[in-house]
């Protein structure tokens, strides 16, 4: 049975790299304050790429990869390989992506672009390499287990693909090789990766949060091969420049109404009535697939992409984020302690949370989503300011609480400590004493 | 309901109270004992020594070690308990059905 911080890695590493992701996103929400005319500009300009890529890179991909230092022991029942190498994958994504995001912002420098994309890349194929090896000890027969391994390996195709695309800009060998496959980079990395991480991870853990027997191997199983099947066919357009239509787009639709046929399910079948406040961020996420559902249709792509990655994929992320921050904690400070567990003082999970802060997250993200959608729909300066304004406000919110979770847990674990210490033996007996 | 297994070889204290006592462990996710939610399939008392046999809502659950440690604390501090060894297992896996009334009624299951 795998023991958080004995199987898993050591707990300061998962912990360490969500709270910087965390961070990230507040450090993006920010910057996007200060440049919300960047959002009524082109989309492809350097800083609208750079606060693309602290999102998809510094708050989802670390977020992702922190839960990776911990989520693989628990979903297929064994021990993390090489626990410690989270000591080296953080800090290459952590200073590759940053090193990436400056290349943006500076005007799409090509040395900052090449050198993060290297590094970030390194750091995404060790991850796939660890998750692999765990993977190798007790090969995992589910589903949701085996979406999760894909969406690495999709994770590490999107970023090698980002260092081709920032090759090509620089060396024209490459980009007669390559050309310049932008859309196949977004396709691997929103929808193989995060979708489907959200996919494999959110099986089970939405399970096990809501303590549902209502999810199905099959729509797992039909939502990878759809996706797969997507990416393979847009892999085909980008690289053989054969066009297939709108191929492409019809099996990610189908890939992404199995995730929300199969979120239905769990929530439905769910024994927990009401679902704590994080869960029910993830669960809400989802009603933005069928929003950038309806965009596509409207012929407003960006704005679709915005729903998808911001709404659906960010709100999601937030509330497992919250979730998985109070599990990690709480286990690395009482899963051991002499005192016990709740019996001896330890509190419950739920009231980790500070309660006020997650309404205040769950409504900030959604709503500064929603203006993001209609920024790009009407080129608004207003909703611009606005939609930045509530993605701070979520964002900060988010740091506040998982700053919160940690302290206030570890404070309580020092509590019981000493409650639970021995009364240390007087080194000098009281009859040896003057 | 989970009937739990009670058994007693050289009774040293009556294993229904060794059984009691577990309603102190609350699993800190759900906030509810594990007597309640079932999770206690066997209870084997043998003069001193203490074995359970239990399971959790969901193999790999993260809480595990924190439950186990929990078990083996309050059982330590039963009189008459000198050695408690604590088994999970996922045979039969646990059910909706293995919770008291009570319990589904605190988890709004009705």
């Amino acid at each position: 049975m795998p023991r958080l911080g004995e199987d898993g890695a050591p707990p300061a590493l998962p912990i360490g790299t969500l709270m910087v992701g965390a961070l990230a996103l507040l450090a993006g929400a920010l910057a996007l304050l200060l440049n919300a005319g960047a959002l009524t500009g082109p989309i492809n300009s350097p800083t609208m790429v750079a606060l693309v890529h602290t999102f998809t890179l510094g708050y989802v991909g670390l977020i992702f990869a922190g839960t990776l230092q911990q989520l693989p022991a628990v979903m297929f029942v064994t021990k993390l390989a090489w626990p410690w190498l989270g000591y080296v994958t953080t800090p290459a994504l952590l200073s590759g992506s940053a090193a990436v995001v400056i290349g943006f912002a500076s005007g799409f420098h090509p040395t900052w672009l090449q050198v993060g994309a290297v590094v970030t890349s390194l750091g995404w194929a060790l991850l796939l390499a660890q998750l692999l090896a765990t993977a190798l000890r007790r090969p995992p027969k589910d589903a949701g287990s085996q979406a999760l391994i894909l969406a690495v390996l999709f994770l590490t195709f999107t970023v090698v693909a980002g260092f081709l695309l920032a090759s090509a800009r620089t060396t024209p060998a490459v980009a007669q090789v390559v050309g310049y496959p932008v859309r196949l980079h977004l396709s691997l990395g929103i929808f193989g990766a995060f979708l489907l991480g959200i996919v494999g991870s959110g099986q089970k853990l939405l399970s096990m949060f809501a303590l549902s027997k209502g999810g199905a191997q099959w729509r797992v199983r039909a939502a990878m091969l759809l996706i797969t099947a997507a990416l393979v066919v847009e892999s085909v357009e980008a690289i053989a420049r054969v066009p297939l239509g709108s191929l492409a787009l019809l099996l990610l639709a189908g890939g992404s109404l199995m995730q929300l046929l199969e979120v239905a399910a769990i929530y439905r079948r769910r024994l927990r009535k009401k679902l704590e406040a994080p869960i029910r961020r993830y669960v809400l996420a989802h009603a933005f697939m069928p929003l950038a559902g309806l965009l596509v249709l409207l012929d407003q792509p960006t704005a679709a992409a915005a729903a998808f990655l911001v709404g659906f994929v960010g709100l999601a992320v937030s509330g497992m984020l919250v979730k998985i921050s109070s599990f990690l904690v709480w286990t690395a400070v009482f899963a051991n302690a002499r005192s016990g567990g709740v019996s001896g003082g330890a509190p419950l999970l739920r009231d980790l949370m500070r309660d006020e802060l997650e309404p205040l997250t769950t409504w900030a993200l959604a709503g500064g989503a929603l203006a993001l959608c209609a920024t790009f729909m009407t080129g608004q300066p207003l909703l611009a300011t606005t939609s930045a304004a509530l993605l701070l406000l979520g964002a900060a919110s988010q740091v506040a609480q998982v700053v919160h979770v940690v302290g206030i847990t570890v404070l309580a674990g020092r509590r019981l400590g000493r409650a639970a210490a021995p009364v240390p033996t007087p080194a000098v007996s009281a009859e040896e004493a003057p | 309901m989970t009937e739990t297994t009670l058994t007693e070889i050289v009774p040293a204290l009556p294993a229904r109270n060794v059984l009691e006592s577990l309603r102190a462990v609350i699993d800190p996710e759900l906030g509810l004992d594990i007597v309640s939610l079932g999770m206690v399939y066997v209870v084997t008392v043998a003069g001193g020594s203490v074995n359970i046999e239990m399971t959790l809502t969901t193999p790999g659950c993260p809480l595990h070690a924190s439950i186990e440690a929990d078990v083996k604390h309050v059982l330590g501090q039963v009189p008459g308990v000198d050695d408690v060894s604590v088994e999970l297992v996922w045979d039969p896996p646990w059910t909706p059905d293995a919770m008291s009334d009570s319990a589904k009624s605190a988890l709004g299951f009705w």
